[in-house]
């Protein structure tokens, strides 16, 4: 045996392995966490594993952003390949049109009260879900279907439900004796109270997932303490429960916020399937509309890019009105 | 004596009402859904019947078999399962590969691809369409499988990557290492240690970018317009374009194309929580 190379003594195979093992250890290759900020030979392995996701990202979702943005000052055919410079022309006919106002209206409608309801739901739903019962874990799944049931399918039961002729909804409500209640829902101007219990009911289960499983990491501790304290079950559900889901509702209304505004095909296949699409026609419907039916792909363009400055606009005021707070 | 039994009525009356909200969550949950597959299971005769019934009489299969036999149902179903299977194989590989790099290797960025990660996921579909139409039909993507299964793809990868990226974090690094110290090599280490453990995460997404691109109406009435290659929502969406709407067939549809969402779902529920939770709640 040889003596060893550093330090001229003879060591025993386990000491050599065991100093090799934690060179290797503290070596670049075996700890990437401790690896300076250069290039070498794992850092080129890792841009490559991310490579192929980035060229879809960026051909499929930054290149349409900014190609949208060109698109919008142009008149274009959506079949045709030719495009003719107009400038803000597609924007100044969208400022005057009573049609896009009403859209917009009808969009922030929709989005306000369908999202206040689904948040109010959501929650109520996440409480029952969280206390301990017989039968919770399939009651949980059962909470679950609704959102998992194709859009598609949700538009097909609920117009079948709220059928004028056949509609168990309105049955139920007539032998209720429930008054006020519209000869038919899917007309013109009700149709549009259908889209919000239709979103609702498809949308509310989103919220009630994100709520339960921050409640199950709320700590029971406090509970118990405010019980002792002598907080009822309401002052212990405010003073409590409602600080500690702060964030996550933050989060979860931004959320909903954003994609009920931009909900396309709820409206779409609703109103239009039933032939009172005036009633729902928000700007993601008016968007497709000019862009698919008109085939005019420049106004289609120019009001995506309405609807993206309005969501940029939207989530910037949200986050300086409401700074997110430190998670407790 | 008093006070006790007047304890144990409020104590009933507490036990009632809160069984009586779980009932109510049940049914507003799961009656639109019975209504269906009940709808799709009565005679002609007995849909139309003024009172509806609520359980039906007599049983019928007409929906299901003009479904299967007078539609393009079966066209369409495969054409869903094929762009679904693929978006969501190639979303896993992809969103795995994006995950470890961005957890296990170090460049600059690493945190602005996290952020912007999100960001996409916020991203909804409508405000890109107009465009992505204008380039795949410049690409001559539009009227293909592939069309849409690539933007099924560039939708779902970034909130799967979040997912998996996520699920990758919570495994311990010493883990690998000590793999690497036992002879292992680095796509060893990735197979043997990181995928198993990851392997909540990696349904969960699996099942998301499943669920998405079933149920995506959009791109694909959008991307496509031949009868052959419609996938189910559009292809059935059609029915309602039929002289005479044909309730009991539309229902029938309703329930076919709900079982296989249904079916993945209840299989993995317990991942899909978890995924939910690693996804929704950390934003």
């Amino acid at each position: 045996m040889s003596p060893c190379f550093f330090c001229r003594q003879l060591a025993k195979p386990i000491q050599v392995r065991r100093i090799f093992k934690e060179r290797r250890m503290n070596s670049k290759f075996f700890n990437p966490f401790k690896a300076k900020l250069e290039s070498s030979r794992q850092d080129i392995t890792g841009i490559l594993l991310l490579l192929p996701s980035a060229v879809l990202a960026l051909s499929f979702i930054i290149f349409p952003v900014l190609y949208n943005v060109w698109l919008g000052f142009y008149e274009k055919h959506s079949l045709m390949p030719t495009a003719s410079l107009v400038g803000v022309k597609n924007y100044l006919f969208l400022l005057k049109d009573a049609r896009f106002w009403n859209s917009f209206y009808l969009a922030t409608y929709y989005t306000v009260v369908s999202t206040v309801l689904q948040i109010v739901l959501g929650i109520a739903g996440a409480m029952i879900l969280h206390a301990h019962f017989r039968g919770r874990d399939f009651l949980r799944g059962v909470a679950l279907f609704p959102y998992m049931v194709p859009t598609i399918i949700a538009i097909f039961v609920w117009r079948w439900l709220m059928n004028d002729m056949y509609g168990v909804i309105p049955y139920i409500l007539n032998i209720l004796h429930i008054p006020f209640m519209p000869a038919a829902w899917l007309a013109h101007s009700t149709i549009m109270y259908v889209l919000i219990f239709l979103s609702v009911w498809t949308f509310f289960p989103f919220v009630c997932v994100n709520i339960l499983a921050r409640l199950q990491t709320i700590p029971p501790e406090l509970f118990e303490a405010a019980k002792v304290d002598g907080a009822s079950a309401i002052q212990r559900f405010i003073h409590v429960t409602l600080p500690q889901l702060r964030n996550v509702l933050l989060i979860v209304v931004l959320l909903r916020g954003i994609w009920m505004f931009t909900k396309f095909e709820v409206p779409w296949l609703l109103g239009f399937g039933a032939g009172a699409g005036e009633g729902v026609r928000t700007m993601p419907v008016y968007t497709y509309q000019w862009a698919f039916t008109f085939y005019n792909a420049g106004m289609g363009a120019a009001l995506s890019n309405i609807m993206f400055g309005l969501l940029l606009a939207g989530v910037t005021i949200y986050f300086i009105a409401f700074p997110r707070g430190q998670e407790e | 004596m008093e006070s006790q039994s007047k304890i144990l009525r409020v104590a009933r009356a507490k036990n009632i009402s809160i069984w009586s909200l779980r009932l109510g969550l049940f049914i507003y949950c799961i009656f639109p859904l019975y209504w269906m597959v009940v709808s799709s299971i009565k005679t002609g005769p007995e849909l139309l019947a003024y009172p509806p019934t609520f359980v039906p009489h007599e049983l019928s299969w007409g929906g299901y078999r003009k479904l299967f036999d007078e539609t393009n149902f079966w066209t369409y179903f495969v054409n869903s399962i094929i762009i679904s299977g693929t978006a969501t194989v190639i979303v896993v590989i992809l969103g795995a590969m994006a995950a470890y790099s961005l957890t296990r290797y170090q460049y600059r960025g690493r945190e602005k691809i996290a952020k912007f990660l999100l960001l996409a996921y916020m991203f909804p579909p409508i405000v890109l369409i107009v465009p992505l139409f204008i380039f795949a039909s410049s690409l001559g993507l539009t009227n293909s499988r592939v069309g849409v299964a690539l933007s099924y793809i560039s939708f779902s990868l970034p909130y799967a990557i979040w997912i998996l990226r996520a699920f990758f974090q919570s495994l311990p690094v010493e883990l690998e290492h000590a793999a690497w110290i036992d002879g292992a090599t680095r796509g060893q280490g990735l197979f043997y240690v990181v995928i198993p453990l990851a392997l909540p995460g990696i349904i969960a997404t699996s099942i998301f970018t499943f669920i998405v691109a079933w149920n995506d109406f959009l791109f694909a009435s959008v991307l496509i317009s031949t009868d052959p290659l419609k996938t189910l929502p559009v292809g059935v969406n059609d029915f309602f374009h039929m002289a005479v709407v044909d309730w009991r067939l539309i229902m029938a549809a309703g329930v076919m194309i709900t079982i296989p969402a249904v079916v993945f779902f209840v299989a993995v529920q317990q991942y899909l929580v978890e995924g939910w939770g690693a996804g929704g709640v950390k934003g």
